[in-house]
């Protein structure tokens, strides 16, 4: 769910994305708010754009702030419960390739934006419905329909606001999307065991028509979002009348032949890729008893060191992807995040140190690697294949989500957590041995992977006095 | 590069056999093995017939130059006695004419001399309590919340001589009382006795060796008299008087064998010289699993009390079961399984190593392009 913004950086850079901008259209003088060409009224479409996304971010990780609940209310154990993560996943093994291709060529971005927003709806409220009716499938199809919303609905995010923020402020829109969306997860961990208990105390039950209920109005954020869809699709639209501007397109084209072209080194990070956030997302999701059962915390105090990671990666991606930038050397970068997310496993797995310091460490490492990792993409792959490279890493991202995410349930419930852990280990273990085999690649080939920032720039000075 | 990835996969799979080697060394110590045999009523002629439901089971598990005796016994409340003798031919003498009568002393091991140890674990009560408020914490309900408690010793018992089994060493006794609680249900233990060292197949899993047997306890299909009934045991232990007994909490990062469960309890007998070794042990892990298959847990000294706040009650399964060890010597502790040290060493043992050997082909490479690199002279 948090793999996809940073895709954002790509748009931002390697994208040229026609932008008709038509000033003289504007006869009659409008009130700065309501001027599209004016910073203003901007601001008020940046809040909208990004209070589209909080819903799905909201609702994507209900499952694990209320794990003890759904366990106990539908009466599960934890390899059905991480299904739930596992049907969100699934769809979009095949939707990376296809949510652009839908924005761009079928709906148009306004019309796809809402038509996911309703996808996260439905999916939400198919999965409270679910809980309500004591039903786990039709939960599993809840969520089945919210992940056919919640990864394109990001794309759409993005689209907008390279429309509307290109050559301005679009890092700036970026950072913000991004900060929003640990938001939405972190009140989600925080507050759900909350209104859980508010609603428990209400019905005076306990079981599934509490938690249906619970989910009922977590839902209310997916409307929210919704209702920002069909204001911004409306501002957008009015937008385009005034300024005579075209629809965004994500400009994504996806050509799956390029396979075949795809070099060593982008498989390599693929495989990075997939074993470093296999370690991560299902981690969070069973996080929460784990902390309850290892270090005898209390639910609220396990939830909140739960979405730590969440809340150090919001004002921490900025600033390491700054760093990044400044620095280059992207891979001993991904070695050093690969490297302190190992350790943050190893502590939670071997000791009973404190898991705020483990999760802290997981929460900066995280954030490093999501800089580092995304943007070496584009070094290893041409700029006409950047599409199919991205689709296709997220792609089977997914895949191996959904997963671990079964065979991590699997081994909780057979062989605990201690080796659950272990598991986890295994999995960064690769990404550590594709990161070292990645820097040998690419030192023997001379790769601009692991180049510092400095020695990129003169690269790109040359490549550039040559061609001319 | 090919042949330097073969040679590191070789190297770790070498690794791997290795550490399985040697972990195999490590984790296997424990390879004192013992002969067990199982009696049923020793001594017991014709001439006197027991009341139905009253057994005594023998086990005698005979090492090189020592003996362990269980009496596992339904006469008054089920009790396992455990006798410690330094020798390999000790035996039993039952007095069954005062045994039958409640007399204490009508049971002998004999050479007398020969006893090194002994120490008594009697099943006294069974308590039901209601939980109204979801607390699980019957030291702070008021008496009204507890039910009359059910005495194990006015129980019925069935026949252990139907339940014994010599080749699995087990035998299992069953009973309740006539109330009508019992009427579909029972409270059952079943002891296991141990030639050598290994596990359950059945969680939790507890790992016992030679010196030890195990008792599973479970209440089954028992009518609770409340909707959020929950129950208690209570335990009596009677040792030497110069041995005081107490109750150590141990944690452990190790819940591979019973998992989520990160903790181990001991009840220990060991002399007030706190250097002195442990002598015997009553071990069990903090769970007790609702279904025959897992789920929540607590102890408070010596009544057990099963259940946690926010667990279903038991009318949500109308089962309990709890499993706890009693031995001699000090309590066997879980060590990491061989497959997670392997994991761990190939894990991070085949990095490292491609580490090594990436960086060697690269200084070689270095080294053979260096001639290469001399730039021209003018």
């Amino acid at each position: 769910m948090a793999e996809r913004e940073e895709r954002q950086n790509l748009l931002d850079e390697y994208e040229s994305l026609p932008r008709p901008r038509d000033d003289n259209g504007s006869s009659r003088p409008m009130s700065a708010i309501c001027d599209p060409s004016r910073l203003p009224h901007r601001i008020v479409v940046l809040i909208f754009m990004c209070f589209l996304g909080f819903g799905s971010y909201f609702c994507y990780d209900n499952p694990a702030a209320l794990q003890t609940q759904v366990l106990q209310d539908m009466n599960l154990n934890t390899s059905k419960f991480m299904q739930l993560y596992a049907w969100y996943s699934w769809p979009n093994v095949i939707l990376c390739f296809l949510g652009g291709f839908l924005l761009d060529r079928v709906f148009g971005i306004r019309l796809g934006t809402v038509i996911f927003s309703l996808f996260v709806c439905a999916g939400q409220v198919i999965f409270a419905m679910g809980a309500l009716f004591n039903a786990f499938w039709l939960m599993e199809v809840g969520r089945f329909v919210f992940g056919i919303g919640g990864e394109s609905l990001a794309v759409a995010q993005n689209t907008y606001a390279v429309n509307w923020f290109k050559g301005k402020e679009l890092n700036l829109v970026f950072g913000l999307q991004l900060s929003m969306a640990r938001l939405g997860s972190t009140v989600n961990m925080n507050i759900m065991g909350w209104v859980y208990s508010r609603v428990q105390s209400m019905l005076v039950s306990t079981g599934h028509t509490t938690l249906g209920a619970s989910l009922m109005i977590a839902s209310a954020t997916c409307i929210f979002s919704l209702i920002c869809a069909l204001v911004l699709g409306f501002l957008d639209k009015r937008a385009e009348k005034i300024l005579n501007k075209e629809q965004g397109k994500t400009g994504e084209v996806i050509k799956l032949t390029d396979v075949k072209d795809f070099s060593l080194s982008l498989w390599l990070i693929f495989i990075i890729c997939v074993a470093y956030y296999v370690a991560i997302f299902p981690f969070i999701g069973l996080g929460q008893v784990f902390f309850i059962e290892k270090f005898n915390f209390s639910p609220a105090e396990a939830r909140a060191v739960n979405s730590i990671v969440y809340i150090i990666s919001a004002p921490a991606s900025p600033v390491l992807g700054f760093l990044v930038d400044k620095t280059g050397k992207n891979i001993i970068w991904v070695l050093c995040a690969v490297c302190s997310t190992l350790a943050a496993h190893m502590m939670l797995a071997f000791t009973f140190w404190n898991p705020w310091i483990a999760m802290s460490l997981l929460g900066v490492s995280y954030s490093l690697l999501a800089c580092a990792l995304w943007p070496m993409v584009a070094f290893v792959v041409p700029e006409h294949q950047l599409g199919t490279a991205y689709g296709f890493m997220q792609s089977i991202q997914n895949l191996g989500l959904a997963l671990i995410a079964m065979a991590a349930g699997a081994i909780l419930d057979s062989r605990g957590y201690l080796f659950l852990e272990v598991f986890f280990s295994a999995c960064i273990c690769l990404a550590l041995i594709a990161v070292v085999m990645l820097y040998f690649v690419d030192f023997l080939r001379g790769g601009e992977l692991n180049l510092s920032a400095s020695a990129r720039a003169k690269l790109q000075k040359s490549s550039a006095s040559d061609s001319e | 590069m090919a042949s330097t990835l073969g040679s590191a996969q070789l190297l770790s799979i070498l690794l791997f056999l290795i550490l399985q080697f040697v972990s195999g060394f490590i984790i296997n110590e424990d390879k004192y093995k013992r002969q067990v045999f199982l009696e049923l009523n020793p001594g017991l002629n014709s001439s006197i017939t027991p009341p139905p439901g009253v057994s005594l089971l023998h086990v005698r598990a005979v090492g090189a130059n020592d003996t362990l005796h269980y009496f596992f016994c339904s006469l008054g409340a089920p009790a396992l006695l455990l006798v410690h003798t330094n020798s390999s031919s000790s035996s039993v003498k039952v007095d069954w004419l005062r045994f039958l009568s409640g007399n204490a002393s009508s049971l002998q091991v004999e050479p007398k001399s020969s006893v090194q140890y002994s120490n008594a674990l009697i099943f006294t009560r069974l308590w039901e309590y209601e939980d109204a408020n979801d607390t699980a914490d019957p030291q702070h309900l008021p008496p009204s919340s507890f039910f009359p408690p059910y005495e194990l010793q006015d129980f019925t018992w069935g026949d252990l001589s139907e339940t014994m089994n010599a080749t699995s060493k087990t035998a299992k006794l069953c009973g309740g009382d006539s109330g009508p609680s019992f009427s579909n249900g029972s409270f059952c233990l079943q002891i296991s006795a141990f030639g050598s060292g290994g596990r359950d197949h059945d969680w939790p899993r507890l790992l016992h060796n030679a010196n030890s047997s195990q008792i599973k306890v479970w209440l089954d299909g028992v009518t609770a008299r409340s909707n959020k009934s929950r129950f208690s045991l209570e335990l009596q232990t009677v040792g030497r008087s110069d041995l005081p007994s107490r109750v150590d909490v141990l944690r452990s990062i190790d819940d591979e064998y019973t998992p989520s469960i990160f903790q181990v309890v001991q009840w220990v007998a060991s002399p007030v010289n706190s250097t002195s070794p442990v002598l015997g042990y009553t071990q069990w892990k903090p769970v007790a699993y609702r279904t025959a298959s897992p789920n929540g847990y607590q102890t408070s000294g010596l009544n057990v009390t099963f259940g946690i706040s926010g667990d279903p009650f038991y009318s949500a399964t109308n089962y309990l079961s709890w499993t706890l060890l009693v031995g001699l010597g000090s309590p066997p502790a879980d060590s990491f399984s061989p497959m997670v040290m392997g994991i761990i060493a190939v894990g991070l043992g085949t990095p490292l190593l491609l580490i090594l050997v990436g960086g060697i082909c690269v200084c070689v490479r270095k080294r053979e392009a260096k001639p290469l690199a001399y730039e021209p002279i003018n």
